[in-house]
């Protein structure tokens, strides 16, 4: 705001300047004429409003993996990312995701949950003095997500070798809720004017342990595998308004 | 400098694709109770005994867990998974005794790929006096530790 304010203040001064160096121009005074044109050679940066629109993006990434059915689960996800000062980029993404997976033993674990994710990113990109803001952009940035979810671990198979006999175990209906951090880095760059292009690689981290012996997820949507920390990338394409 | 980025995406992409966690079970799923035989000495000391010969049978089960075995100290037996009654014959050298453990089965999930195993928690130990004097619970927890859960006496 006080850039703002100094701004409007720079301009009428000049403004107010302008017709008393007009008035002036006759006059002789060489030594003030080269200190102002030093002054208008020196290269100034270029004024960055705080709020440069927003980016709507979906991941086409997981979207292809879905559609080629690549894998034993699914992830649908887009997001809206606020570009502020062309510095720093807020963040919120949604997404749907879900797997259907067996084990060698025909044991299924079946699961579909909402995620979403916020945080902020960094354009990392150093730009020069005199240079306009580019669009494009390397980001850094890190992440918080959750997803509530339920899913069922069924036909569990418990095989007695010695005394005989077989029992099949079923845990339906489960909920769980699981949080993570993540750390990511990607580029961004307008390939049409307003769409954007780029891609991601986020370190995922999962918070919390699960209880030992007790059944759990071997899938959190939003995240993926059931692990302390996994890796994973998008490619988004999105429209800036 | 697009295509640049649009070619290293395209390998992240296919690494991404190819690489597949190795999901395979590397968990013990073997519980096993745990039996150590003593010999009572006096009222306060007992040792470590080592049977000549040893032969252990789940009753009403063909198959044999150890056979004429020499020489040991503590044996490792199966419970039932289904059943919450074990019963167990125990030949010492040619004496035979029959051991009745009451327990409580529980299901624990290990993982999708390992699936569950049924721990146990010994309730009562019921047993003939033959060749046992008395047999003493340690341990009520049976679980993949093969620790020690009774201890018989003679």
């Amino acid at each position: 705001m006080q850039s703002i304010y100094k701004y409007i203040i720079s301009l009428l001064f000049c403004l107010f300047l302008y017709p008393i160096q007009a008035q002036e121009k006759n006059e002789p005074a060489p030594e003030k004429k080269v200190q102002e044109q030093k002054k208008k050679e020196e290269p100034k940066e270029p004024e960055v409003k705080f709020f440069n629109g927003f980016t709507v993006q979906v991941d086409v990434a997981s979207l292809a993996t879905t559609a080629l059915k690549l894998g034993d689960s699914y992830s649908m996800e887009g997001g809206i990312q606020f570009d502020l000062k062309k510095k720093y980029y807020p963040v919120f993404e949604l997404g749907v995701a879900g797997a259907d997976k067996f084990s060698s033993a025909n044991a299924e674990f079946k699961t579909n949950g909402l995620f979403g994710r916020f945080g902020i990113d960094m354009n990392m990109m150093k730009k020069k003095k005199d240079s306009k803001p580019t669009s494009n952009l390397f980001l850094a940035g890190v992440r918080i997500g959750m997803s509530h979810f339920a899913y069922d671990v069924t036909n569990l198979q418990i095989t007695d070798g010695y005394w005989g006999g077989t029992e099949t175990v079923d845990y339906t209906n489960r909920v769980s809720t699981k949080v993570w951090y993540e750390i990511v880095a990607g580029v961004r760059v307008e390939i049409i004017k307003n769409i954007f292009m780029g891609w991601t690689v986020r370190d995922k981290n999962l918070l919390g342990t699960d209880v030992s012996g007790e059944v759990f997820p071997a899938y959190i949507p939003g995240y993926g595998l059931n692990t302390s920390n996994i890796w994973s990338i998008n490619y988004t394409i999105g429209y800036h308004f | 400098m697009k295509n640049k980025i649009n070619i290293v995406l395209i390998l992240f992409l296919l690494l991404g694709i190819s690489c597949t966690v190795d999901e395979g079970c590397r968990k013990s799923k073997t519980v096993n109770m745990g039996i150590s035989f003593y010999h009572v000495v006096n009222k306060d000391t007992t040792t470590v005994m080592k049977i000549d010969s040893i032969t252990v049978q789940g009753l009403g089960v063909d198959s044999i867990l150890y056979n004429n075995t020499k020489k040991l100290s503590k044996i490792l037996v199966p419970l039932n998974k289904i059943v919450p009654e074990s019963r167990f014959v125990i030949t010492f050298d040619t004496i035979k005794d029959t051991i009745t453990i009451e327990q409580t089965n529980t299901d624990e999930y290990l993982s999708l790929e390992c699936g569950c195993i049924k721990v146990h928690s010994i309730d009562t130990v019921l047993t003939t006096n033959h060749f046992i004097d008395s047999v003493k619970i340690s341990n009520h927890t049976v679980n993949t530790t093969n620790a020690e859960h009774l201890q018989i006496y003679n």
